[in-house]
Parts: structure tokens; sequence; C-alpha cells
């Protein structure tokens, strides 16, 4: 035998019988609602803690020396080690490439010899340009932005990245006409 | 004379281990003494908080090693070797890129035991090897089907955190070894699905026209390295993860590992 | 000797080895009785160890082996046949004892119930003395590895995960990261916890036995020892520098070329097939390799409810059969990306480096 509770109060004449009961759980949704909106956002907050806003990281732009500095078809390997890019210079200008290898991040070595870089990871093969064309990179070398400063330095800004797949490398930026 | 010889017997080592036994502070410490009748024996099992993890009485067949091979014994009592040897390690050892690797160094070179590296190490991937087996043991018996099938869930998860904390761990000594496994390890979370700034469906994300939502400092592996590339703070995160965050849940996680294991019956065994 | 080297080191190559540990393993379940028994044990194992102990005499795969963090898999090497043996040696035994009406051994021994103290309590001291000396004396005896601080600027070569973890880097040789690095591993996760909800199987709880569950047990094995185990011991072993495939017995040279040009479906449609260019629009030029995945996961699922996995198909349900073939099919996806590699070059089935979409 099932018993229906009764309700919490006597209903008014032409109210519906159970408008207490009702009216009880859309304060319950409501509460509910509140506390389950509460909890997301006490999580986003939490998980935005784990993304700093300041960085102790090398400066995003660094200034690259004289651009005569640099002889055609050799890679400058001075900013390796210390800002992570490699500077070409070939007949019509220059350009800024990316040491990060675009697989997964490992550093390739210039191949003078072979004309490539070579991935040690996953054996990723790049050309001078930047350009991928064996191993399992999917995509080329990322290039940076270069400029020339007042001065007559060059002026690499990493923040600004520029993408061959994206047909990024004909925007101005991408290359330095020399 | 008489009065040496009977205080030599009451020196005696079986007198004297009696005269313990008796004592308040023994008797309020042990409560049901030595087990040396099958009801003490019981009862020890039901009155020690350690040893009540197990029933008091067991299946043969549950208990004979060519029935579990030991192997989630072992990958328990792996788990408190590297517990213990990790708190060890940790005084002496200081995250940063200016100190990890000279630690690493002096504690092999300069503090005394200069294995507790290695048992910690070893230990590690002893672990590794021990929890994979006991997952092949608890498949090919069968031992996931019901009532087991939660426990079976709690365990993959188990199984996961172990080999995060082997890599979290394999940071630490900040030699080539680790900075590289854990740059290619850590690069993949920037492949995620939409949280990776070169994961597939990352760029469809977009406040308003242009700004992307997703960039390289603000995708998953930047909130798993703290930073764009494996350093300070990387390794200061997986210090904290390794040291505290994963074992706290691993070891919540046995101890409803373990529960279950009994709440479902026991060992596994033909019904 | 040397000809026996170079047969080794021909046949260890990935596709060789992967292909006959495969057909070993399903062939060693169909003749488990003669397989599965004490005997070859018995030459099996003592054989392995001689064949270790007769290679280390050659300087190469010395190097290899002997490397410090490599001894776990060196132990592993023996550990997982030996109890994928003996795991197989019960069920067999199981089996035998099913057939001839005959209690299970498991069966015969659960009347018994024993004390916890001392029976199992003392097991376990044991345990824990014998594996305090052998971690002990493993300590002793080889030091941890420790290399040169870390350089962010020198990417050693070649550059490994931990072991544990090469059997996805592996996967990366076949796959993208977002798959062999994210997807695969989500799914791993998930599909061992499907486990139990997709195998309704009610037989075979609690007991050895491979006859009642041979189907569930070869899935498992394939997948454990094949797609997880081997591709670990072959990126440990076999993969060296550039990631290139040395054999046990190979000098690892830096500067081995190996040809590592492959080809997108696309080209192999629109350029080679049809003989124009390939389409500008992205989607026209993928849209071969879209049916064809799409293809892949929409067309087995229907076939095979109607045949071989008809029974699977009523007793689970359509939800549960469909989550099921989903799982499997992204499992076996990855042998087949490797025979496809293999025999054609195949890079991406669906290439778009735009959107970092390369399947
Ligand atoms: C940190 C890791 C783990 C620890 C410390 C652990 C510990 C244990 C212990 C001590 C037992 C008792 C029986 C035995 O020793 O075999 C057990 C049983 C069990 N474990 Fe684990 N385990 C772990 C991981 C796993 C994993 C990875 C799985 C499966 C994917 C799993 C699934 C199970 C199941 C289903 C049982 C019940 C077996 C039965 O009743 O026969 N556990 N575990
Ligand atoms: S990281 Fe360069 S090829 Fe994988």
């Amino acid at each position: 035998m099932s018993k229906v509770n009764p309700p919490l109060r006597a209903a008014k004449p032409g109210e519906p019988a159970d408008a207490g009961r009702r009216s009880f759980f859309s304060w319950m949704s409501l509460a509910w609602v509140s506390f389950t909106a509460s909890m997301l956002a006490a999580g986003t907050a939490t998980a935005r803690f784990m993304f700093p806003n300041v960085l102790f990281e090398p400066p995003l732009t660094f200034r690259a020396g004289r651009p005569e500095e640099l002889q055609v078809g050799i890679v400058d390997e001075r900013f390796k080690d210390s800002n992570q890019v490699w500077l070409v210079r070939e007949g019509g200008g220059i350009y800024a490439l990316s040491t990060t290898c675009t697989h997964l991040g490992c550093t390739p070595n210039w191949l003078s010899a072979e004309q490539k870089f070579k991935c040690p990871c996953h054996g990723s093969g790049f050309y001078i340009t930047g350009i991928n064309f064996e191993g399992p990179a999917p995509r080329p070398l990322e290039r940076f932005a270069i400029s020339l400063a007042d001065d007559g330095q060059l002026v690499i800004d990493k923040g600004r990245k520029f993408q061959q797949e994206k047909g990024q490398w004909e925007l101005p930026g991408a290359y330095l006409e020399f | 004379m008489s009065q040496l010889k009977e205080l030599l017997t009451s020196l005696s080592p079986t007198k004297l281990g009696e005269a313990i036994q008796k004592s308040q502070i023994y008797r309020s410490v042990f409560r049901v003494g030595v087990p040396v009748s099958d009801r003490k024996r019981m009862l020890v099992m039901l009155g020690n908080v350690f040893l009540h993890l197990h029933p008091v009485k067991v299946r043969k067949s549950g208990i004979r090693l060519r029935f579990t091979w030991c192997m989630g014994g072992i990958t328990f009592f792996l788990f408190l070797v590297l517990t213990f040897t990790g708190l060890l390690l940790m005084f002496y050892y200081r995250p940063t890129i200016e100190y990890a690797y000279v630690d690493i160094i002096d504690l092999r070179e300069q503090v005394p035991l200069g294995i507790m590296r290695e048992i910690h190490r070893w230990g590690a991937h002893a672990m590794v090897i021990s929890v994979w087996l006991h997952m092949v043991r608890v498949f090919m018996t069968g031992s996931y089907k019901p009532p087991r099938e939660f426990n079976w869930g709690v365990g993959v998860i188990l199984l996961v955190l172990t080999l995060l904390l082997s890599f979290t761990g394999y940071l630490l000594p900040w030699d080539q070894l680790a900075m590289w496994a854990i740059t290619v390890g850590s690069n993949m979370a920037r492949a995620t699905p939409f949280a990776g700034y070169e994961g597939p469906g990352a760029n469809l994300l977009t406040l308003g026209e242009n700004i992307p939502l997703i960039s390289s400092t603000s995708d998953a592996r930047f909130a798993l390295l703290g930073g764009t590339r494996v350093g300070e703070m990387a390794l200061l995160r997986f210090y904290v993860l390794h040291c505290v965050g994963l074992p706290l849940v691993a070891g919540f996680l046995m101890a409803v590992h373990f529960w279950r294991i009994r709440r479902d019956g026991g060992i596994s065994g033909p019904l | 000797m040397e000809t026996i080297k170079d047969i080794i080191n021909t046949l260890t190559a990935p596709e060789i080895l992967i292909t006959l540990a495969t057909i070993l393993l399903f062939v060693s379940a169909k003749y488990r009785h003669v397989f599965y028994t004490n005997t070859v044990a018995l030459v099996l194992f003592p054989a392995m160890f001689v064949f270790m102990a007769i290679s280390m005499f050659d300087e190469d795969f010395y190097l290899i082996v002997t490397k410090p963090d490599n001894v776990p898999i060196v132990g592993m090497l023996f550990l997982i046949p030996f109890f994928t043996w003996f795991s197989m040696r019960e069920a067999v035994r199981n089996d035998r004892r099913t057939d001839s009406g005959t209690p299970l051994i498991e069966k015969e021994e659960t009347a018994d119930k024993v004390l916890t103290w001392p029976d199992l309590v003392y097991t376990e001291l044991i345990a824990i003395v014998l594996l305090t000396v052998l971690l002990v004396g493993w300590s002793i005896l080889i030091p941890a590895p420790l290399e040169e601080s870390a350089n962010p600027a020198a990417t050693p070569n070649p550059s490994k995960a931990p072991w544990y973890f090469l059997g996805l880097q592996e996967m990366l040789v076949y796959f993208d990261p977002w798959l062999a690095g994210v997807v695969f591993p989500g799914l791993i996760i998930v599909g061992l916890m499907a486990i139990p909800y997709i195998d309704t199987n009610p037989k075979g709880n609690g007991y050895y036995t491979f006859k009642e569950r041979s189907w569930e047990i070869m899935t498992f094995l394939f997948g454990f020892l094949i797609l997880w185990v081997l591709l670990v011991i072959l990126g440990t072993f076999l993969r060296g520098p550039n990631w290139n495939f040395f054999g046990p017995y190979e000098y690892w040279d830096t500067h081995k070329l190996e040809a590592l040009v492959n080809v997108d479906l696309s080209d192999y449609f629109w350029v080679r097939l049809l003989g124009m260019g390939r389409p500008d629009n992205i989607l026209i030029r993928e849209s071969v390799g879209f049916l064809v995945v799409l293809g892949y996961f929409l067309i087995p699922p229907m076939v095979l409810a109607r045949t071989i996995f008809k029974r699977f198909y009523e007793n689970l349900g359509p939800a549960r059969y469909h989550i099921m073939v989903f799982l499997l099919l992204c499992m076996a996806s990855l042998p087949i990306k490797m025979v496809l590699r293999w025999l054609f070059n195949l890079k991406y089935i669906i290439g778009i480096p735009e959107f970092f979409f390369n399947i």
C-alpha cells in the first residue's frame, strides 16, 4: 500500500492541493542551482589559480646584432642557446627561425653538410627555410617577427610568430628585406 | 648464593618476557597478547588497526601464491617503501634549478647511506612492473566481474596514478634525461584537442573576433608547467605533485581499494 | 656468428618483430596444451637466459642492456612472459578439469577457510623480507643514473620518455601527438575501466580458464603484450639516434640515414590516382580521408552485428555493443596504421595541418 504524504498546509479553496510542495520544490531547486553555480565558480577560480600572470622567463624581445654580421647561406647559431632562435640570411633578406621542433618541441641540430635541420627526438628534417620534408613533424618551423631598430640592430620579437601553413610568411615582419 | 641464583633466573629471557607481558604498559598497547591460540589469533586481527585490513579468516584458494602472485600486496609494500625513502630524500633535496642537480649528487657522495636515492628509483620501477602484473592476474582470473567492477575501476585509476607518480619524479634530478623526457611528455599536452594551443579545435575558440582563447600561455601545457617551457616553475609544480598531491590521492584510493576488496566478499574465487 | 647476428638484426625490425610476436601469441593460444606446459617453460626460459648471456659478449648489445634505467626492462623481459605462461598453464589445467568433470583447482580449496594469522600474515612477511633484500641488493650493485645537468639548448640524441611511456612514444611514429599522446591514452583508461561492463560473460569469475573466455583473453593479451609491452621493449632496446631502428647487435650510428619520406592519402588519391593537383579547398582535398575514417567507424559495427558479432549484439544490447565495437576499432587502428605505413609509407589519412587535425 502506498501512502501519500499529506500536504504541508491545508489547500485554500481554488488552489491545487500540492501547491505548498511545489513552491517548496522550486525553492529547493533554486537553492541547488545556486549551490552548483557557486561550486562551479569556485572550481573555475581555483583552476585559474594555476595560470600564473607573471613569468620568470627571458624577455620575448631581444636585439640580435647588426645584419651585416650574418653571411649569406649560413645558419647563425649564436642565439640558439640563449633565445631559441636561428638567424638565416639568404640572397634577399633575413628571417628568424624558431629552434622548437613542431613535432614535440625538441631542439633540432643544424647539419651544414646535409643542409638540413635534423631533430634528434623522432627524426624530423627541415630545410634551411624551415619547411619540413621528412619525419613526423606535421608543419614547418615557425618564424618570429624580425625588424630593424633605429641603431641598425636586428630586433627579434618572439611574441609574434608566423606560420607557413597559414600563409603568414608573406606578411610584413616575417622577413626582413636586406 | 641462592639469592643470586634467584636473581639470575628472574633475569632470564623467559622470565623477563613474562614480566613485560604482565606489565600495564604492555597490556595497554597489545590488548590480546601473543596470538598463540586460535581465539587470540582471531582477536588480534580484529583489534589491530593495520591488520584489520584483512578479514579474520580467508579462503585457502584466495591466498595461494598461484592465485594472486601476491602482486597487489607487493605493489602496496613498494608504495610504502617509496613513501618512506621519499620522505628521507626530501630532507636533502631542494626543488630549484640552482640546487636540485647538486643535491642529487650530494645524496650519493656526501650523505651517509648513499643508496637512498637508488632504493627510491628502483623501487619506483619495480612498482610499475608489479602493478601491471597485478592487473594481468586480476584479468586472467576474471576477478573484475560482478561484484568487483567498481574495484577494477579504482584499480585502473591507481595504475594511472602510479605512472604519473613515476613521471613527475623523473624531472626532479634535473639532468638531461629528466629535462628532455618531460619536455617531450609535456609537449603532448600542447596537442590536447581544444585545451592545447596546437590541438585540433583550439583555434576555433576565440574571444570576439580575433583574440585566441587558447594560446601558449593559457593552455593545458601551461597549467602543467606553470610557464611556457620546462623551467623553475615546472620543477616546483612537479615536486609538489610528486611529494604531496599524487601520493595523497593514491593513498586515499588505496584505502577505498582495500575496503572494497572486503566489501566485495574478499579475494575472488569460483562460486 | 656474424650471420646469426645479421639475421636477428633483420628479424627485429619493427614490422617483422610485431608480426612475428602476434603470430606467436595466437598460435601458442591455439596449441596451448602443448605450449603452456612445464616442458616448454623449462626449455624456453633457460634458453632466453642463455641467449641473453651469450649476447652480452656483443659490445653494442651489452651497452644498451646494461644502461641502468634499462635494467628493469630486462627484468620485465622475463617476468611478463613468465606470468603470461603461468596463468595460461593454470587455465589449461583448469579447462582439463572442467572437461573431465573434476572440480577446479580453486574450487577444491574454497571450502577450507584458514586463519589469516598465521597463514596470510606470514606469507606477506616473507614476501616483504625477500623484496627488501632484492631492492637493497639492486641498489648497492647498480647506481641510479644521472646525466649532465639539464640544458634546454642541447637535446640528447636519442631523447626518450621514461621507459613505461615508450609504448606511447612508439605510437608517435604512426600518429600525431593529439592522438598518440592525448586521445589514445584517454581511450586506454576509459577502455580498461569499461571492461567489466562490456564483458558480460558470467563464466570465468574468480578462477583461471581459457576455454570459457578465450575471446576476452586474446583481446586483452594482444592489447597488453603486443600493443603495450612489446612496443616498450622495442622503444627501449631497438630505437636509437633520430628514433631510427637499430638491431640489437647494431652500432648506434648518429648518421644512419633512413628515408622517412611519407605520403598522405590525399596525395595518393588526387595526384597519383587521378593525375591532377591537390584541390585548394581543404574539405574537398581531404574528402577521401573523411570518407575512409567515417566508413571505418560506421560500417564495421553494422556488418559485424549481423555476422560474427551477432551473439554479442544480442547479449549486450545496442548501447554496450556499439561502445565495445568503437573501443575495439580504436585499438585496431594502431596495428592498421602500422601496416599501412610499412606497406605504403602512408603518413596521414586526413591531413589538415592548418587546424592541427591530422589522422
Ligand atoms: C597502486 C596500485 C594497486 C595496489 C596497491 C593494489 C592492491 C591490491 C591488493 C593488495 C589486492 C588483494 C589481492 C592481490 O594481492 O591480488 C588487490 C585486489 C584487486 N585489485 Fe588491486 N591494487 C592496485 C592496482 C590495481 C589495478 C591497476 C587494478 C586493475 C586494473 C586492480 C584491481 C583489483 C581488483 C579487481 C582486485 C580484487 C581481486 C580479487 O578479488 O580477486 N588493482 N589490489
Ligand atoms: S620532437 Fe622533433 S621530431 Fe619529435
